[in-house]
């Protein structure tokens, strides 16, 4: 026990003493920020998976239709792209969700057997497949899910197709993902001749070319040879594509709302303190704290809630991330890994919240006359 | 020639719209030093005239000056004038129950440009004054009714105030408690050369102040 008053420890014993009311505050506050650390994390791990996708690959450019979700692409101007001075492998390809039990759904790439990107796959069973058979390689979380090994079969849209082989791949995403033959995507979908996008690796920048220009280089040359198409960096790509955008969205929709009753239960709280207080403010109203002092006060107690409740919401929200990346359902859009900058976030948003909620409250205590308020006890 | 600190001229206060009139055109000097009481029946205002004298309220009528300067009803005038000028004790003491003893006397000082070493130094300085160092770590609630009385003058002494303000200070004690809670007012009151005003029923402290008014009807009679 400190022998000095301070400010934080004078609001600590002000919460201390209602224990219980805190205590239920915090739970308010804690499940509004675990909501936004767990569905937030969400998505923004998704985000990085799909980013680790790209890097573990090597593409440098995606170029896409300007809807994402569309196979439309013409397959044909792969041709054009790679007779670019710039581009060095391109990869078409397909992205779709494909029910491929009646339980589990999965991600799933149409790729040329050619692909580059099979470079940076490390196929731990059988073999990579070929094109022009009905065969599937799939990744090594999603073949744990289905129980099944090379040689096995499934049956996607009323053809069988062969486990060709399992691999192992950098991202969860691609983990949790199958990997069909591009004509075999196209023929189950009726897109033949289309694919959804064309990964692009670039050649080496020259020495003297800072790499973010060359980069901008490449995607004005690239939308220059395909016109109405976008080449899109990697990154951004990984960022904003419309699955991305539309998680974050959701997330963040979901998250707000839960933190909007944490916050109805901070400022509850504060409007009970204050008005039980009433006399106590009064006193430090005539013993010569200005408003400002007691609205400080106040404040202090109520971001303190939300800085514990944001570290309690921490902690669950993380907890519920992890439960998540091991869920055969999510593992393949989920990673562990802890986001510091997300903690950051969610604790500043848990303080905002606190202060936000305290607000009223703060004011309404700080505008009571001295007098009347000492007469209230 | 004394020193006139404090001047209520033509002080007023009513409340619900002016249908009830607490106090009608009070005119009152209070000398630098002074010790004054002031007296008389339930609800004749006498507790209404201290907290206008001490910034606590505002008049519907007339002017508070403090040292030749009205007080006005501007709040950051008031907080200052409470803060640096007068120190207050209450009836019910009003200590808050959370905090220790030695922490309710610093509240007062974290209205003034202090660090808490010094808030703490100067808050153990004044409980040993009043006899009470030894209970500094003790709650409020662990307190005898005399000793929270004194705690409650130390807080009111904390940023050393030329007007020290009473409100039936002996009012929740027992006789012994009441007699040594006025024996540390007058005492403490001789030795900083503070001013002393007491709201009282009692004839024996308005009996030991140097000078007395009579409140009657909101008017001193």
């Amino acid at each position: 026990m400190p022998a000095e008053l301070s400010f934080p420890w004078f609001a600590w014993r002000n919460l201390w003493r209602r224990r219980l009311r805190t205590t239920l505050t915090l739970a308010g506050i804690a499940m509004g920020i675990g909501a936004f650390v767990g569905l937030v994390g969400f998505s923004r791990s998704f985000a990085h998976e799909w980013l680790l996708m790209y890097e573990s690959s090597g593409t440098d450019i995606a170029v896409v239709q300007q809807t994402f979700l569309s196979t439309s692409v013409s397959e044909a101007d792969g041709a054009k792209l790679l007779a670019l001075p710039t581009v060095a492998r391109v990869s078409p390809m397909i992205l779709n969700l494909m029910d491929l039990t009646q339980d589990v759904n999965a991600l799933s790439y149409g790729w040329k057997a050619d692909s580059y990107e099979f470079d940076s796959l490390h196929v731990v069973a059988g073999r990579r497949l070929r094109d022009g058979h009905a065969e599937l390689m799939l990744g090594e979380l999603l073949a744990g899910s289905l129980h099944k090994r090379p040689g096995d079969t499934l049956q996607i849209q009323g053809s069988i197709f062969t486990v060709c082989g399992v691999y192992h791949g950098g991202s969860a995403l691609e983990a949790g993902a199958a990997i069909l033959p591009l004509d075999q995507m196209q023929k189950l979908g009726s897109l033949e001749g289309k694919v959804t996008a064309f990964h692009v690796r670039l050649k080496p920048a020259p020495l003297n070319e800072p790499p973010d220009h060359y980069l901008a280089r490449a995607q004005q040359e690239i939308e220059a040879a395909l016109p109405g198409l976008r080449a899109v960096p990697a990154a951004e790509r990984a960022a904003n594509n419309q699955i991305v955008v539309l998680a974050s969205a959701a997330a963040w929709g979901t998250s707000s709302i839960a933190l909007l009753i944490g916050i109805l239960g901070i400022a509850n709280t504060m409007a009970m303190a204050v008005f039980e207080r009433t006399g106590e403010i009064g006193l430090l109203r005539a013993l010569g704290w200005n408003r400002w002092r007691v609205v400080l006060l106040v404040e202090i107690e109520a971001a303190g809630l939300g800085f514990a409740g944001g570290l309690l919401g921490i902690a669950v929200g993380w907890a519920a991330l992890r439960i998540l990346a091991r869920l055969p359902q999510t593992a393949s859009i989920v990673s562990s890994s802890f986001s510091w900058p997300l903690l950051a976030e969610a604790t500043g948003i848990a303080i905002f919240a606190g202060l936000l909620a305290g607000v009223v409250p703060a004011w309404r205590g700080a505008r009571l006359s001295p007098v009347e308020a000492l007469r209230h006890d | 020639m004394t020193d006139v600190i404090l001047q209520a001229r033509g002080l007023r206060k009513s409340y619900d719209n002016g249908r009830m009139q607490a106090l009608r055109g009070v005119d009152l000097d209070i000398s630098a030093g002074d010790f004054l009481a002031i007296v008389g029946p339930s609800g004749s205002g006498k507790s209404t005239l201290l907290h206008l004298l001490g910034g606590l309220d505002t008049p519907s009528g007339g002017d508070v000056l403090w040292r030749g300067v009205t007080l006005g009803s501007r709040q950051d005038h008031l907080d200052f004038y409470r803060a640096r000028h007068v120190g207050f004790v209450f009836q019910a003491f009003h200590l808050l129950p959370t905090l220790t003893v030695l922490e309710n006397v610093q509240v007062p000082m974290m209205s003034a440009p202090r660090n808490g070493a010094s808030r703490s130094g100067r808050a153990r300085a004044l409980l040993a004054e009043l006899g009470l160092d030894g209970c500094v770590r003790q709650f409020p609630n662990e307190l005898s009714g005399g000793q929270r009385q004194r705690v409650a003058i130390a807080r009111a002494l904390a940023n050393d105030p030329e007007l020290l303000l009473a409100d039936e200070p002996t009012g929740n004690l027992d006789s012994e408690n009441s007699e040594r809670t006025l024996d540390v007012l007058t005492e403490l009151r001789k030795r900083r050369g503070m001013t002393l005003v007491i709201v009282t029923h009692e004839h024996g402290i308005a009996e030991a102040a140097e000078r007395h008014i009579r409140i009657q009807d909101g008017r001193i009679a």
